[in-house]
C-alpha cells in the first residue's frame, strides 16, 4: 500500500494485479507441492509475500504400501506467514469456503 | 650515491614511510608545473606549501627512489670522500678567498650558496621522512654548521652545485654571470662573512634588502638549480657535511645528470626550478628552517635566488653577492614548520620582526619567510642599487613589508595542522553538511517520498538515513581525493588559496552532491542487449527478474483504458473494478496525506503574494487529489440505478472499510455528509446488513461475515458516529427520514443497522438534552420519529439475535433504549408490549444464570427499561 503510481488501478505490470489482492484472501501455489490460502498482507517485486490467517496444504506421496502410492495432504495453519518469493508459483484470488 | 655502504638502489622504496609518503603528491606536482609562475604573483597559502614541500622531496630524502639508483651505481661504495675533497681543497680555498675579495662579482658567488641550501634541505628531508626526524636535525648538523666556522670554511656544501654545474670552471668563473653555479660555492661562513661585511659597509634599511632579488641573472638560474638538486640527492646519501667537498667535483657531474631523469620528484622539481628557481629553493629552505641557529643555509639560498629573478637590472650588479640575507626568509618558511619543524623554527625565529618581502616574483618565498626572518640581510643588497632602483625598491619594499607583516600576523599559526589534519577536518565538515541535508540520494525529492513513503518516514523517525552506506561514502572518498589533489595542486600557487578556502569548500560540497546525484543513475549497470536489458546486480540492488521500463507515457496511455474499465457496469461494481477503485482510494489518500505535510503556512498578510501563491497552488493540488478520491469512491454515482450502489459495494471490502476513517479526514464536511447519507440510504443493501439478518434460531452467522461486521462497526460505524455527533438536528431528522424510506425491518434486523438506528436516535436525544435545535426542527424530528416508530414497531419482536440464551442482544437493548427515551408515553407502552416477551424471557433466564452473568443480562435489559422509566427490579 505504500506503492506509488498515479493510479492504484493502473495495471502496467503483473504485480499490479497482485496489488489489487492486498488485504484479500489469496490462493498461493508454492514449489514443493504446497499451497497456501490466506490474506495477503504484503508482497514485493520478488513475490515475497506476507500472509495472514494462512492455511497451508502440503501434498505428500507416501509409497509405504508397496506399489500403491498414496496421496496424503498435510494441513497447517499459521496466523502469519512470510513466503519467500522464489518458491511462489502462482498467486490467485481466492474465493471459496 | 651510497653512503657508508648504504645501497640506495636496493632500498625498498615501497617500504612504509618511504615511497608512500611520496606517491600521493607525485601527481600533483606535475600539475603544478604550469602554475609555478603564479607563485610569484601571490603570497598567500604559505601553510599549504610547506606541507607539499615535504612530500615533494621525500624521494630525495629517502634516497631518490629508482632514479637515484643509477647515479649511485656510478659512485660506488668505495668512493674516497676524503681524498676527493682533499684534491679540491686548495682550489676551494682559493675560490673562497677570491670570492671574498671580489664581492662585486657576487653573482657568481650567489649560485654557490644555493647549493648549500639544498644541502641543508637534503639534510632536513633526510631526517624528516622519519616523523621524529626533526630531532636529529636539531641536534647536531645545524648547530654545528652555525657555530663551527671552520667546517663551513671548507666550503662544505657548495661542492655539489659548484661541481655539477661548473665542475671544471669552479674556481675560475666567479665573474661570469652565466657560469655562476660553477664558480663559487660559498660556505656558510663565507656567506655570513660577506653579509656581515656588507651590512657594515652599507647599513641600509630592511626594505632595501629586497631590491637585490630582482637582480639575478635569468640565464644562470636554471643551471644553478639543477646542480642543487643533484647536490641534494648526493647530500642525502652522504649525510655528512664533510664529504661535500669531494662530492662537489667528482660526484656532482654524473649523479646529477643521471639522477634527474630517473627521479620523478627531482625531475619535477627541476622543471620548477627552471621556471622559478625560487620555489625549489624555498622548499628546501623550509625544511631547513627548523635549525634556528644556522642562517647560513638560508643565505645561500637567497643568493641563489637572486640570479633566478628575471629582472635585468641587477644582472650586471655585483651586489647580489651581498644579497644573501633575503632569500633566507624563504628558506625559513614557517609553513614547513608544520609539526616538529614548525615548533623548532617558531621558537628562535618567530619572534623576529616580520620578514621582508622577497622579490615580487617570489611570493611563496615571501609568505613562508614572513615573520621568521630578520630584515637585516637586505641592507647589503640595497647598497648596490642605483638611486632610482633604490627608490622604486624602497617603495616596493614598503608595500611588501606591510603585506608581509600582515601575512606574518596571520600566519603565526601556520603549520599547526598538517595537511592530513586539514583533510580530515574537511572531510568531517563535508560529511556533516551532507548529513545535515540528508542523503543526497533521497533528499528533498518528492519522488523518493512517493516511492517509499513509509521508509522515508521511518528513517526520519529513526534519525539515521543512509540507505546505501557505501554510496555516499564512495562519493565522499572521491570528493575527498579530488580535494586533496586540487589542494596540493592549488597550494603551490597557494597564495590565492587563502580566500579561496571557502570557495573551494563550497565547490567540493557541490561536487559531493553532484556525485551523489549522479550515482543513483549508475546504481545498476545496465547493458542494452539484443534481448533487452541485462542488468547486473549487487547486494544493494538485487537483480530484478523483470526489468520493465515504466515510462510516464505508458502510464498515461494506460490510464484511459483503466478508467473506462472502472466505469461501473449496469450490474454494479465488479469485483476487480472495486479492488481497483480501492487501490486508487488508498493511493490518493496517501498522496493527500503526503500533500498535507507540505501545506504552506498561512500568509502573514495580504502583501505576501508569494505565500499566497503557495497557498493557492497547494489548495489546487489538494482539490485535485480530493476530486480524485471522490471520484474513486464513487459516492456520486446515481442512487437506485444499480442493485447495489458502487460505494456500498466498496464498503463490502474490508480494506475499504478500513479506509473510511482516513477518507473522512480528507474530505469536506459536505462530502462526509454525503457519504453518511449514502450509507444510510443504502443501509439495507449493505452486505453487513443484508447478509447478517438475525433470525430467531441459534444459527450463527459465518465467521467471515461476523468478522466483517466487527470491522464495519469498528472502522465505519465509529467514524460515522463521530461525524454524526457534530450534526444538527435537521440533518439528523433528515437521515432518520431517509431510513424510513428504506427497508426498516431489514435494517433493524441487523446489528449494523440497529446500531445505526441507535446512533441516529441517540444523537437526537443528545441534542435535545443539550438544548439544541428549535421548535420547528423538533417538530420535524417528532414527525419523522413517529413515522419511524410506526415502521419499526412490527419488527420489534424479531430484531433480537438468536435466542435468549445467546446473550448477544446488547445492541438491541441499546436500540430499544434509544427508541424508548424519545418515545411518547403511548409509544413507550407499545414498545413494552412489543418486546415484553423478550424482557420476561431474559429476566427469567437471568435467574438461572450465575450472579455475574445474570447481572449482565439484567443490566442489558435495564438499558431499555430505564429509558422508559421502568426497572427490571419491578419485574422480579
Amino acid at each position: 500500500m505504500a506503492d506509488n503510481g498515479d493510479d492504484g488501478a493502473n495495471v502496467s505490470e503483473p504485480l499490479d494485479l497482485v496489488r489489487l489482492l492486498i488485504d484479500e484472501f489469496v490462493f498461493v501455489k508454492l514449489r514443493g507441492d504446497r499451497e497456501l490460502k490466506g490474506r495477503l498482507h504484503a508482497y514485493d517485486s520478488h513475490c515475497n509475500l506476507v500472509l495472514g490467517e494462512v492455511e497451508e496444504t502440503i501434498y505428500v506421496v507416501e509409497d509405504e504400501d508397496d506399489e500403491t502410492d498414496e496421496l496424503k495432504t498435510v494441513n497447517r495453519k499459521s496466523e502469519m506467514l512470510f513466503v519467500r518469493g522464489d518458491s511462489v508459483v502462482l498467486i490467485s484470488p481466492y474465493s471459496g469456503a | 650515491m651510497s653512503f657508508f655502504g648504504f645501497n640506495p638502489s636496493s632500498h625498498n622504496q615501497t617500504a612504509p614511510g618511504f615511497s608512500q609518503a611520496h606517491d600521493p603528491f607525485a601527481g600533483l606536482r606535475r600539475e603544478d608545473d604550469g602554475e609555478e609562475l603564479e607563485f610569484e604573483e601571490t603570497y598567500d597559502g604559505l601553510g599549504d606549501q610547506l606541507d607539499e614541500t615535504d612530500d615533494v622531496f621525500n624521494d630525495e630524502t629517502f634516497g631518490g627512489g629508482g632514479s637515484a639508483a643509477p647515479s649511485s651505481g656510478a659512485v660506488g661504495k668505495d668512493f674516497d670522500f676524503f681524498g676527493k675533497t682533499a684534491q679540491v681543497a686548495t682550489a676551494i680555498e682559493e675560490e673562497h678567498v677570491r670570492f671574498n675579495r671580489q664581492q662585486p662579482p657576487s653573482k657568481v658567488a650567489q649560485p654557490a650558496p644555493a647549493p648549500q641550501a639544498p644541502y641543508g634541505y637534503d639534510y632536513q628531508q633526510f631526517s624528516q621522512p622519519i616523523r621524529t626526524g626533526y630531532e636529529k636535525y636539531k641536534e647536531t648538523p645545524i648547530d654545528d654548521l652555525q657555530v663551527d666556522a671552520s667546517l663551513w670554511g671548507v666550503a662544505p656544501k657548495k661542492h655539489q652545485s659548484t661541481a655539477s654545474t661548473a665542475n671544471a670552471s669552479a674556481s675560475a668563473a666567479p665573474t661570469q654571470p652565466a657560469a655562476p653555479p660553477t664558480r663559487k660555492i660559498l660556505s656558510l661562513e663565507e656567506v655570513e662573512a660577506q653579509m656581515r661585511a656588507q651590512s657594515k659597509k652599507t647599513p641600509q634599511p630592511i626594505s632595501q634588502v629586497q631590491a637585490p632579488a630582482p637582480a639575478p641573472v635569468p640565464a644562470a638560474v636554471p643551471q644553478v638549480q639543477q646542480p642543487h638538486y643533484q647536490h641534494q640527492q648526493q647530500a642525502s646519501f652522504d649525510n655528512s657535511f664533510q664529504y661535500h667537498h669531494q662530492v662537489q667535483q667528482q660526484y656532482m657531474p654524473t649523479p646529477a645528470d643521471s639522477a634527474r631523469p630517473t627521479e620523478p620528484t627531482q625531475g619535477h622539481v627541476q622543471r620548477h626550478s627552471h621556471g622559478h628557481p625560487m620555489t625549489i629553493l624555498q622548499r628546501p629552505q623550509s625544511k631547513h628552517a627548523p635549525s634556528p641557529g644556522a642562517p647560513s643555509p638560508l643565505y645561500r639560498q637567497e643568493q641563489a635566488q637572486p640570479p633566478q629573478v628575471p629582472q635585468p637590472v641587477q644582472a650586471a650588479q655585483p651586489v647580489q653577492a651581498a644579497q644573501p640575507v633575503q632569500p633566507t626568509q624563504i628558506l625559513q618558511n614557517p609553513n614547513r614548520l608544520s609539526g616538529d619543524g614548525a615548533r623548532f623554527n617558531a621558537g628562535p625565529r618567530g619572534p623576529r620582526g616580520p620578514p621582508q618581502g622577497p622579490r615580487g616574483p617570489l611570493p611563496m618565498a615571501m609568505n613562508q619567510g614572513a615573520g621568521n626572518f630578520p630584515a637585516k640581510p637586505d641592507l647589503s643588497q640595497a647598497a648596490h642599487l642605483s638611486e632610482e632602483e633604490k627608490a622604486a625598491f624602497l617603495d616596493q619594499e614598503a608595500k611588501r613589508a606591510k603585506r608581509n607583516h600582515k601575512i606574518f600576523l596571520m600566519s603565526r599559526d601556520n603549520g599547526i595542522m598538517t595537511p592530513q589534519d586539514k583533510n580530515f577536518i574537511t572531510r568531517i565538515q563535508l560529511q556533516q553538511l551532507v548529513s545535515a541535508t540528508g542523503n543526497p540520494n533521497e533528499l528533498g525529492t518528492d519522488e523518493s517520498l512517493a516511492e517509499d513513503f513509509y521508509y522515508q518516514v521511518h528513517s526520519q523517525i529513526q534519525g539515521g538515513h543512509r540507505q546505501h552506506p557505501s554510496q555516499p561514502l564512495n562519493n565522499f572518498a572521491q570528493t575527498y581525493l579530488f580535494q586533496t589533489g586540487s589542494r596540493q595542486g592549488g597550494m603551490r600557487r597557494g597564495h590565492r588559496g587563502a580566500d579561496n578556502h571557502v570557495q573551494r569548500m563550497e565547490q567540493q560540497v557541490q561536487r559531493a552532491v553532484e556525485a551523489a546525484k549522479n550515482k543513483p543513475k549508475n546504481k545498476q549497470l545496465v547493458i542494452e542487449g539484443s534481448l533487452g536489458k541485462i542488468s547486473f546486480s549487487n547486494a544493494k540492488t538485487p537483480k530484478p527478474l523483470l526489468n520493465i521500463k515504466r515510462t510516464e507515457s505508458s502510464g498515461e496511455a494506460n490510464r484511459p483504458a483503466t478508467a473506462n474499465r472502472i466505469q461501473t457496469s449496469v450490474d454494479g461494481l465488479s469485483h476487480k473494478s472495486a479492488l481497483r477503485s480501492i487501490e486508487i482510494v488508498y493511493d490518493t489518500l496517501m498522496k493527500m496525506e503526503d500533500n498535507e505535510r507540505y501545506r504552506p503556512p498561512h500568509p502573514a498578510n495580504d502583501q505576501d503574494t508569494e505565500a499566497i501563491q503557495k497557498v493557492i497552488a497547494w489548495e489546487a493540488e489538494a482539490r485535485k487529489l480530493n476530486d480524485k478520491l471522490w471520484k474513486a469512491l464513487k459516492v456520486m454515482e446515481p442512487v437506485d440505478v444499480y442493485p447495489v450502489h458502487p460505494f456500498i459495494t466498496l464498503l463490502s471490502y474490508s480494506k475499504a472499510m478500513k479506509a473510511i476513517p482516513r477518507i473522512f479526514r480528507n474530505t469536506t464536511q459536505e462530502q462526509r455528509t454525503t457519504i453518511l447519507t449514502l450509507v444510510v440510504v443504502s443501509l439495507d443493501t449493505l452486505d453487513v446488513v443484508r447478509g447478517a439478518q438475525v433470525n430467531t434460531n441459534d444459527t450463527q452467522l459465518n465467521a467471515a461475515i461476523r468478522e466483517k461486521i466487527d470491522l464495519f462497526s469498528h472502522s465505519v460505524m465509529s467514524t460515522l458516529f463521530n461525524f454524526m455527533n457534530e450534526l444538527d438536528l435537521d440533518l439528523v431528522s433528515g437521515i432518520l427520514g431517509i431510513v424510513c424510506t428504506r427497508n426498516v425491518d431489514a435494517i433493524a434486523k441487523s446489528k449494523i443497522g440497529a446500531s445505526m438506528l441507535t446512533m441516529i436516535l441517540s444523537r437526537a436525544e443528545i441534542i435535545k438534552h443539550g438544548g439544541g435545535g428549535n421548535q420547528q426542527t423538533w417538530q420535524i424530528w417528532d414527525a419523522t420519529y413517529n413515522q419511524f416508530f410506526n415502521l419499526l414497531e412490527p419488527s420489534l419482536p424479531n430484531i433480537f439475535p438468536g435466542t435468549v440464551n445467546s446473550g448477544e442482544d446488547v445492541y438491541v437493548w441499546q436500540l430499544l433504549a434509544a427508541i424508548g427515551i424519545g418515545a411518547s408515553p403511548d409509544q413507550q407502552q407499545r414498545l413494552v408490549l412489543a418486546v415484553k416477551d423478550r424482557v420476561m424471557d431474559t429476566v427469567g433466564l437471568a435467574k438461572t444464570l450465575p450472579p455475574d452473568m445474570s447481572a449482565q443480562r439484567l443490566a442489558n435489559v435495564n438499558l431499555f427499561m430505564r429509558s422508559i422509566g421502568l426497572d427490571v427490579e419491578l419485574l422480579q
